[in-house]
């Protein structure tokens, strides 16, 4: 059956770097951009445990920015940011509206917003197909196979964005340890974690936005956890799990536009699946935590190594 | 109450309710509860003391096989815990459930009455009878159906008891049942463990306050990760044993477990 | 126990029975939603709800079914507090759907069903094990699981579109849910699967609520909680499929949160939380299912998930017991009660000081009193009067009790008395703590209270600041006296 191309290394592996480096080079950047951005973003989360707040955000912007498309009439930057931003705004607050003043949970006000709120946002989109220059596909899993054709600004805007929030991980590194990690700490060190909290909020809204056109609204979470995840597994050091974020990134973005010429598929969803298989590998093969070493270890340690001088006590 | 006549003649049977033997519980290569050995004998009210993180908790869950554990056994009057079940009541701290829970007083209560109950089968009338009866016992008859959340802690502390009373059980493993209660309810709450031990029913109750433990309870548990002493109140209670289980030191035992937790070995 | 009740069986019997017979009597037909030439709102809504057109019944009773099922294990989602379990599992089935089509080209739904709940079920293994082999916490397992997994289906989605089959085969509907793509074929499998739901949770009813409320307990009880666990999983991978051609892969999660919710906070007992939470699933259904046909390209998932989030802020703002509206309104008439309360009560004051010589009590008086403004006072005396407790006289300046306002506020004084009295004997509170707290408790002790504390306090008639405590005798022998007596009534005739 046709659905699996065959595999011709010339195709799959050469050309993407010779003769079609034209296409596929930008769109190799433009995923690297996104996926560092957002994954230097999601470690964060991770440590906060706030992966379902990352899911409830990049859910929530779609009606933003459908609304943004409706009122302004542009594809401007700066509109599709407000819009974003606001939608951003909203859904907090409506999690905490809802969590605060009734019994329902907060995991529930959270799935309850980001879905309604998605929904605005599909049907939006839906039934003002003409004037909002967003469809259905384009939600799902981005457009990043047409970069190439929109000239240098997308790349650029994203550059400025994956720039922005290197730099202020650099900046605002002991801020975002201390507070991620206790938060009792943080205030006697006079650090304001509800400040460090709302800031992360924002800069994760500006990012998902920028990732949007990309990837779209679901593989964000992808980009969002996958590469932090993987870090996490082969180191226990913030710094060097930073830097592992960056290689995944570079990684999963340059084996995933293989992946799409070979199978003919979505590129966005070739990334995320490279991403996971590179979560994968790590998974088994990482050094402390890899399921291959665990499994070594244990069988080399049937018997109780305990002292038998303790039960003399 | 419709009584288990049977229960109590059994209980007269050899095996002890309740036999340990070099439990061992490890989290993560830290060793929670260490080696213990612990043979309860009948219709004994026995309370379970130490320091916090002794694993009074872990000791009690690891009991009734809620948690696993690395190495031992224990044994219900005789038999592997699994099938013993059947015979055993239960009742948690307060912080183990969600209190938002659309369930009536009596809904908790008749809880109680599921393991004798079995699949399937609905509550009799027996049951509710049954579960009035506990509901009675801890004076939360009139509040039988109001939501569990509109609740004080102490009333949700006894709903927590009456279930473990429906169960109607000869062995009972109670976790802080006095926990956030105000004296008056205490007071009652005592009078009950120790109306169900002259009925001839063993209970292992984990206390947190060492005074009112000396006043309670017959026998005393004092633990700190592995047993310290155990045995009847007046030859447990005493400074020696409870500056063993409660002193600040690291003890021989602990400093080496802390090696070998290090060492990276199982 | 409702759920054990003869009636509420027999009527779910006959529910199930009338939708499996509709659905299996239905001819098919071809008829496409939404080449339809009327194009006025409630036309269309009486066509659609009046079974008119064939193929809608299918629409209509797919969709009824699915927020049946959905709202039924939607209400464990929520109260086991398993939100992003849903979601997650709802994504992660997309490749089985997608691989459901590969097995015969086609829209096969058994293929589809059992492709996607294998899917679903290695997504939660995964995410168990994960968590159980990483340092990664659970949100973190969910959503890995959650975006890879939809990746695999996406990519598989989009390479089955460019097969020349491809684009015909309906799989881009999973996305957004049609249910104008629901065929008699699908409606069997969904009926089915809410049957074995209804008959799951009415068969096992307290197995899944005892380990829903207390695992740890259940299994002391003697219960797998492990194996109803994975059950409960099973029946939600099952509701989750025959959602998703209606509903749309990504808006599954809401149809099983959002009902439940609603119900959630309109009762306290599980048994009647599952029976709203299926029905405002079925409302919301039939409400996607319904909007949706009134446009050939809208796609039926937001509208039901719509459906459900209108449902729900309804029952947030106006619930009975809970409702955010209703709880403020209560507030603002309590609030309103303790205010005229405290009127009274400085009305008697003012009345005690002057021995109950005189009925009136001048705005002014009262004013200083409650070191109040003339105006506000004035506001509190016509809502007094409004509510018949007082009556004004000399143009609104001269306030008279009226028996039923002299009856409240010797309660009100007695309460407030009764309690620093009890304060200070019963509990030993020094005297001058005690009327902060009696300001508070006066407003709401109830009789039989008041009937305990007196017999409590048997024989003390002064308060500890030596005031006179009226009794339950003096505050009857006050009635029936007239506007302007000429003797002290009440109390003073003590």
């Amino acid at each position: 059956m046709n659905l699996i191309p065959s595999f011709e290394f010339q195709r799959v592996i050469v050309a993407p770097w010779t003769q079609d480096i034209g296409s596929y080079g930008w769109i190799a950047l433009m995923g690297f951009l996104v996926a560092t951005a957002c994954g230097l973003v999601g470690n964060y989360l991770i440590l906060r445990r706030m992966a379902l707040v990352g899911d409830a955000i990049s859910h929530s912007v779609l009606p933003g920015l459908a609304i943004a498309f409706l009122v302004a009439n542009t594809r401007s930057s700066l509109v599709m940011f407000l819009g974003a931003l606001g939608a951003g705004v909203v859904t907090t607050l409506l999690i905490e509206l809802i969590h605060k003043k009734s019994r329902v949970k907060q995991d529930a006000a959270i799935g309850i917003t980001f879905s309604s709120l998605f929904a605005i946002g599909v049907i939006l989109i839906s039934v003002y197909a003409s004037k909002v220059d967003l469809d259905q596909d384009c939600v799902l899993y981005g457009e990043i196979g047409t970069i190439p054709l929109m000239g240098p600004t997308p790349i650029v805007r994203m550059a400025c964005v994956t720039a922005l929030t290197i730099a202020l991980i650099i900046v605002f590194y002991k801020e975002l340890l201390v507070s991620s990690f206790d938060s009792g700490l943080a205030y006697s060190l006079g650090i304001n974690a509800g400040v460090v909290h709302y800031s992360l909020m924002c800069l994760l809204s500006v990012v998902v936005v920028s990732a949007f056109e990309s990837v779209g609204a679901i593989l964000v979470i992808a980009m969002l956890i996958l590469p932090g995840a993987t870090a996490s597994l082969l180191s226990q050091r913030l710094p060097l799990m930073l830097g592992l974020t960056v290689l995944h990134a570079a990684l999963s973005s340059v084996l995933g536009i293989h992946l799409a010429v070979w199978l003919d598929c979505s590129i966005a969803g070739a990334m995320v699946v490279m991403g996971a298989v590179l979560f994968g590998l790590a998974w088994i093969f990482s050094p402390q935590q890899g399921l291959l070493w665990r499994a070594l270890r244990s069988r080399g340690n049937h018997c109780q190594t305990v002292p038998a001088v303790l039960s003399s006590e | 109450m419709a009584e288990k006549i049977v229960s109590v003649q059994s209980s007269l049977s050899s095996a002890p309710p309740l036999e340990i033997h070099d439990l061992t519980v490890a989290y993560h290569k830290k060793p929670v509860l260490w080696g213990i050995d612990l043979a309860v004998p009948p219709g004994k009210l026995v309370g379970i003391v130490g320091p916090n993180g002794a694993g009074k908790s872990t000791l009690i869950k690891a009991a009734m096989g809620l948690l696993p554990f690395n190495s031992g056994w224990v044994k219900i009057f005789g038999q592997p815990v699994r099938q013993a079940l059947n015979r055993v009541g239960y009742m948690p701290q307060r912080e183990s459930v969600d209190w938002d829970f659309p369930v009536s007083v009596m809904d908790v209560v008749l809880m109680g009455r599921y393991g004798h109950i079995g699949l399937i089968k609905r509550p009799t009338k027996n049951d509710r009878e049954i579960a009035r009866e506990c509901l009675d016992k801890v004076k939360l008859l009139p509040f039988a159906n109001r939501q569990i959340s509109n609740l004080s802690g102490g009333q949700q502390q006894r709903v927590f008891l009456a279930r473990a009373l429906a169960q109607q059980s000869d062995l009972y493993f109670m976790d802080e049942p006095f926990a956030g209660v105000d004296a008056a309810t205490e007071s009652a709450i005592v009078s009950l463990l120790q109306e169900l031990k002259n009925k001839g029913k063993t209970l292992m109750v984990v206390h947190h306050d060492l005074p009112t433990a000396r006043e309670y309870f017959d026998m005393l548990l004092l633990l700190n990760m592995r047993v310290v002493a155990f045995g009847p109140t007046e030859q447990v209670f005493t400074p020696d044993l409870l500056q063993k289980t409660y002193g600040g030191k690291l003890t021989i035992l602990s400093e080496v477990a802390e090696q070998v937790r290090q060492k990276g070995t199982q | 126990m409702r759920f054990a009740n003869y009636d509420s069986r027999f009527t779910r019997c006959l529910l199930l029975l009338a939708v499996i017979l509709g659905a299996g009597t239905i001819n098919v037909s071809a008829a496409r939603i939404g080449d339809i030439s009327e194009t006025d709102i409630v036309g269309q809504a009486v066509r659609f709800f009046t079974f008119q057109d064939p193929a809608v019944r299918y629409a209509l009773i797919g969709s009824m079914l699915l927020g049946i099922s959905c709202g039924l294990l939607g209400s464990f989602i929520v109260v086991r507090k398993m939100a992003l379990v849903g979601d997650a599992l709802s994504h992660a089935v997309l490749p089985g759907v997608a691989l459901g089509f590969l097995w015969n080209m086609t829209k096969d739904p058994v293929a589809i069903l059992v492709g996607a709940t294998l899917a679903g079920l290695i997504g939660a293994a995964t995410v168990t094990l994960i968590k159980q082999t990483t340092r990664l916490k659970e949100d973190a397992a969910l959503g890995l699981v959650l975006a890879s997994f939809f990746a695999m289906g996406i990519c598989l989605v989009t390479m089955i579109q460019r097969l020349p089959t491809g684009n015909k085969s309906g799989i881009d509907k999973f996305l957004f849910g049609q249910a104008a793509a629901l065929g008699p074929d699908d409606v069997r499998l969904m009926a089915i699967v809410t049957a074995g739901a209804i008959a799951a949770i009415t068969i096992f009813y307290k197995e899944f609520l005892v380990t829903s409320f207390d695992a740890a307990f259940a299994r002391v009880a003697g219960f797998p909680a492990q194996v109803i666990h994975y059950a409960l999983m099973l029946l939600l991978a099952f509701a989750v499929v025959i959602a998703l051609q209606a509903v749309g892969v990504v808006l599954v999660s809401a149809m099983l949160i959002t009902p439940a919710a609603a119900a959630y906070l309109l009762t306290d007992r599980m048994s009647r939380m599952l029976w709203l939470s299926a029905i405002f699933g079925m409302v919301a259904g039939a409400t996607g299912a319904f909007f949706s046909f009134l446009g050939p390209k809208l796609p039926t998932g937001p509208f039901m998930v719509l459906g459900a989030t209108s449902v729900f802020v309804l029952a947030f703002l106006f619930g009975p017991r809970h409702g955010v509206i209703v709880r403020w309104l209560r507030q603002r008439s309590r609030a309103r009660r303790v205010q005229r309360e405290n009127t009274l009560k400085s009305v008697y004051h003012v009345l005690e000081a002057r021995d109950f010589k005189g009925e009136g009590v001048s705005l002014r008086e009262l004013a200083e009193r409650r070191r109040e403004t003339i105006e506000d006072v004035k506001e509190q005396a016509s809502n007094l009067r409004s509510n018949g407790l007082v009556s004004l006289h000399d143009e609104g300046d001269v306030i008279f009790l009226t028996p039923a306002g002299w009856q409240l506020a010797c309660a009100i004084v007695r309460n407030h008395r009764l309690w620093e009295l009890y304060l200070t004997n019963a509990a030993q509170i020094a005297a001058d703590h005690v009327h902060e707290d009696a300001e508070k408790i006066e407003h709401v002790l109830g009789e039989e209270t008041v009937r305990q504390l007196e017999k409590r306090l048997a024989g003390m008639t002064t308060d500890p600041h030596g005031k006179p405590i009226p009794t339950l005798a003096d505050i009857r022998q006050g009635t029936g006296f007239s506007e302007r007596p000429t003797e002290p009534t009440g109390y003073g005739k003590r």
